[in-house]
C-alpha cells in the first residue's frame, strides 16, 4: 500500500484539476483582461484622433481634447493593468520578474524616446512624417515589445501578436495622417481585443 | 524502458498534489513565498512544512531561506526532478483512468 495514499484515482484527477485551475487563476495575469484595456486604449484613443483629423484640409494634427482622452484612456489601463499584476505575482520571484523588468523598462525607454522625440523635429519633418514617428511609433514599438516578450517567455500568441502590429505600424508608411489613425485604431486595437476573446476562450476551456 | 504504472507514493497525497501541481504552474525559474502559497493552499504553516519536508527529502521541491527577523523570507520551488515526477504522475493517472474506464471499474 501506498504511503499516504487515502483518495482513488478518481478523487486525484479532481484534487490535481482543482489545484490547477485554482494556481492558473491566482498565479498567472490575465491577458485577456491587459488586451481588452489595451484594445480599448487604441480603439477610442486612436478613433478619438482620426474622427478630430478627418475631413482637415490642410492636415494640422488631432485636437487637444482628443489627445487628452489617449491620455486618461493610458492613464486607466495602466493602472489597471499595475493593479492586477502587482496582486497576481506577489510572492513570485525569479525569471520571470527579471524578464517583466526587462520589458516594461524596455516599452517606458522606447516610448518616452518617442514622447521627446516628436516635438524636436516636428518643424523639420513633414506633417505626414511627424504623424507617422507619433503615432505608429507607439504601435510599432508595442510590437517589439510582445516579441520581446515572446522570446523572454517563449509563448506563441505574444509573437504573433507583435508582429501583427509591427506589420500594422509599417504600413503606415505609406498612408496619410487620418489614414494612419484609423489604421492604428482599427488593426492595432481590433487585434487586441481579438486576442482578448481568444485568450478567454482558451482559459476557458483549460487550454 | 518499463512504463511507470504506479501512482508516486511521495506526490500521491491530497495536500502534496495540490502542492505541486501549484508551483508547476509556475514559470521554470521563478519561486512562491511560503506565505502565499501556504495561503493559496489554505493549509496552516505546520502543515504545509511537514509536506514541503517529504517533498524535499524526495528531491521535487528546493526551499530558500533568505534575510532574517522581520525580513525573513522562505520561497519555494519546484525542482526539475519534480516537474518530471509530476508528468510521469500525471501520465499514470491518465492512464489508470482510462483503464478504469475501459474496464467499467472504480480503482483506488
Amino acid at each position: 500500500m501506498l504511503e499516504d495514499q487515502d483518495m482513488s484515482v478518481q478523487e486525484a484527477a479532481a484534487v490535481a484539476q482543482d489545484a490547477r485551475a485554482r494556481a492558473r487563476k491566482e498565479l498567472l495575469i490575465s491577458r485577456p483582461i491587459v488586451y481588452t484595456a489595451w484594445g480599448l486604449v487604441w480603439l477610442f484613443g486612436y478613433g478619438a484622433m482620426w474622427l478630430s483629423v478627418r475631413g482637415q484640409h490642410p492636415y494640422t494634427g488631432p485636437s487637444g481634447v482628443s489627445i487628452a482622452v489617449v491620455f486618461v484612456l493610458a492613464a486607466f489601463a495602466i493602472a489597471t493593468v499595475l493593479v492586477i499584476a502587482s496582486k497576481t505575482v506577489a510572492g513570485i520571484d525569479g525569471k520571470s520578474t527579471r524578464d517583466r523588468r526587462i520589458i516594461g523598462s524596455t516599452w517606458a525607454i522606447g516610448y518616452l524616446t518617442l514622447l521627446i522625440v516628436a516635438p524636436v523635429i516636428s518643424n523639420s519633418v513633414s506633417p505626414r512624417t511627424l504623424a507617422f514617428i507619433s503615432f505608429a511609433g507607439p504601435v510599432m514599438l508595442a510590437g517589439l515589445t510582445y516579441i520581446l516578450a515572446s522570446v523572454l517567455g517563449r509563448e506563441r500568441p505574444p509573437l504573433a501578436l507583435g508582429a501583427w502590429l509591427v506589420i500594422v505600424g509599417a504600413s503606415c508608411a505609406w498612408q496619410a495622417p487620418a489614414a494612419i489613425l484609423a489604421t492604428c485604431a482599427l488593426a492595432g486595437g481590433g487585434a487586441f481585443l481579438l486576442m482578448a476573446v481568444i485568450g478567454t476562450r482558451l482559459r476557458t476551456h483549460g487550454s | 524502458m518499463a512504463a511507470e504504472t504506479e501512482l508516486d507514493p511521495v506526490i500521491h497525497a491530497p495536500a502534496r498534489l495540490r502542492v505541486v501541481v501549484t508551483l508547476a504552474t509556475l514559470r521554470d525559474g521563478d519561486s512562491l513565498s511560503f506565505t502565499r502559497l501556504q495561503e493559496l493552499l489554505g493549509l496552516t504553516p505546520g502543515n504545509l512544512i511537514t509536506h514541503l519536508r517529504k517533498l524535499e527529502d524526495a528531491g521535487y521541491v528546493t526551499t530558500l531561506k533568505t534575510g532574517s527577523g522581520v525580513n525573513a523570507r522562505t520561497s519555494v520551488s519546484l525542482s526539475q526532478q519534480g516537474r518530471e515526477a509530476l508528468n510521469t504522475y500525471s501520465a499514470v493517472l491518465r492512464q489508470l483512468l482510462d483503464s478504469a474506464s475501459t474496464n467499467g471499474t472504480s480503482p483506488h
